[in-house]
């Protein structure tokens, strides 16, 4: 078999000590597979950015070990892209250059890396925008950059934090639909932390359920709904049912919304 | 029309301004030694203008000097600063001190030390013009965002990249707001170092027409020392709307916004 694109073994974190002793996360088993869509969802503060950040390598863990394909890790591993909740854009750079940064920093200059930006700009609705600056971009839009900019040096793993969480209603439904089909068509596999349910259970192909305080892993929901989902689909039954089943959960560990 | 108008304010101040000084003179009967009229120091700077322009020269190359040598050791103090926590704690401190201690008092020793020509001028000038500098360059660079430098981190950024891409872009904004203080505090630190110890310039003038009572000619090194200091500074102003245009541009979005 395999190695998991993810492994946590055990991995528990916390913060400060004695007093001011915080266990963000206890005793994280868990095994996200190749191409896998698992999303994590919590209250805030239960941790779920932590976890991501483990996987990241931006934090390590107090015990236990994060292995990304089957590689104990100790800092960021090459194969990852991160989407953080803002663009976090450079201003000064132009849109391609912003998502070019990413070769920039990594030392990567072939130039069918710098033909691919135009390709995933593309991908993301963005063509035609190269050259403008972030600012002149809608929040939706900088985001959008932000994704290619993750996916520019081809990464196995994609991190997102709480990606779509400071965009309106509308845009974010749309955003969950792109990001769906970005997913498929580049099959990477996404570990994708949020606090709405909903979102959740549309795109994730599993459902990781945390604890506030200390985090544990409560429960993995399992989503058994064809792809690619959009709006129509989520009419089944199935998609309520596993919504109410990630709710029941949040409830029990005493998550109000 | 916009333009116009905000010219037409502070052009209206000092005509107020000036007309006020007639009014103060003429009615109260204040003699010319204790406040001359305007058109008394008009004609002063006219008849005196290569002399002025002489001396003006020479405080201004020392107002540079000294504020170049700030900009030159205040950056990379500051990316010194930030880039080791040992040498923040050694030098913060000390750095503190010397700013709270009345520069001032320091000049004569400086003049004691290395005499009467352009070093110690520049030196004095050094001192009093490169705190701002380091403070806000300080300020700036610790001013990224939690998550941007995350961003760099996981592209595996070394610590030159994390300084040359992100931080110092990021902190110009804050090192242009310290250049304005710093070039205004160089025209004083010029004036002081000329007090000191110097046979030419705004200072030596100033020192000089208050021995012989000659308030006229202090009041045109007066004007001229604003016009040295009003013209740095929106020098350094115009340098930071060439160099970092996306900064305005947010600032206006910003406030278009919150509006």
């Amino acid at each position: 078999m395999a190695a998991a694109a993810i492994s946590l073994k055990g991995a528990s974190k916390t913060f400060g000590s004695d007093r001011n002793r915080v266990d963000a996360l206890v005793d994280i088993d868990l095994d996200v597979g190749q191409a896998e869509f698992l999303a994590v969802v919590g209250a805030s503060g239960c941790g779920k950015s932590t976890l991501l950040r483990l996987v990241a390598g931006l934090l390590a863990p107090t015990r236990g070990e994060v292995l990304i394909g089957g590689r104990r890790i100790d800092g960021p591993d090459p194969g990852i892209g991160i989407v953080f909740q803002t663009p976090v854009l450079l201003p000064w750079r132009t849109v391609r250059r912003n998502v070019e940064l990413q070769l920039d920093i990594r030392g990567i200059s072939t130039p069918s890396a710098r033909q691919h930006v135009d390709e995933l700009l593309n991908l993301v609705g963005l063509s035609g925008f190269g050259d403008r600056k972030p600012y002149e971009l809608s929040g939706g839009m900088q985001q959008r950059v932000s994704i290619c900019r993750a996916l520019i040096h081809d990464p196995s793993l994609l991190l997102m934090d709480e990606p779509f969480g400071a965009l309106d209603a509308l845009t974010r439904e749309q955003m969950n639909l792109e990001l769906q089909r970005i997913w498929m068509e580049t099959r990477k596999t996404v570990l994708f932390i949020t606090h709405s349910i909903t979102e959740a259970v549309m795109l994730g192909d599993r459902v990781v359920v945390i604890t506030p305080r200390p985090g544990r892993i409560m429960e993995i929901v399992p989503v058994r709904l064809p792809r690619p989902r959009d709006f129509s689909a989520l009419r089944v039954p199935e998609f309520h049912i596993a919504c109410d089943r990630v709710r029941e959960l949040m409830n029990a560990a005493g998550f109000t919304e | 029309m916009q333009r116009l108008s905000g010219l037409a304010y502070p052009l209206a101040a000092v005509v107020g301004a000036v007309v006020l000084w007639y009014a103060i003179v003429i009615v109260f009967h204040v003699p010319k030694y204790i406040l001359p009229l305007p058109g008394a120091v008009y004609q002063r700077i006219v008849e005196d203008w290569t002399f002025l322009m002489y001396h003006s020269g020479i405080t201004l190359y020392e107002t540079l000097g000294g504020f170049a040598l700030s900009v030159i050791l205040g950056i990379p103090i500051a990316i010194a600063l930030v880039a080791s926590r040992t040498l923040d704690r050694a030098l913060m401190p000390w750095l503190i001190l010397s700013q709270t201690f009345p520069k001032v008092a320091l000049a004569p020793l400086i003049v004691v030390w290395f005499g009467l020509g352009l070093m110690p001028k520049l030196l004095i000038t050094f001192l009093v013009a490169f705190f701002p500098i380091v403070i806000s360059t300080v300020v700036g660079l610790r001013s990224a965002e939690r998550e941007m430098l995350e961003l760099a981190e996981s592209m595996r950024a070394t610590r030159l990249q994390m300084f040359w891409h992100f931080r110092i872009p990021l902190a110009l904004p804050n090192i242009f707001a310290g250049l304005k203080v710093s070039v205004a505090f160089a025209v004083v630190g010029a004036v002081i170092a000329e007090w000191v110890g110097a046979s030419a310039g705004l200072g030596y003038l100033l020192m000089r027409a208050n021995a012989n009572l000659d308030t006229t000619l202090l009041f045109a090194v007066l004007a001229a020392l604003m016009v040295i200091g009003v013209v740095l500074y929106y020098a350094v102003e115009i340098l930071e709307r060439v160099s970092i245009p996306w900064h305005a541009v947010i600032r206006l979005a910003d406030t278009a916004t919150t509006a």
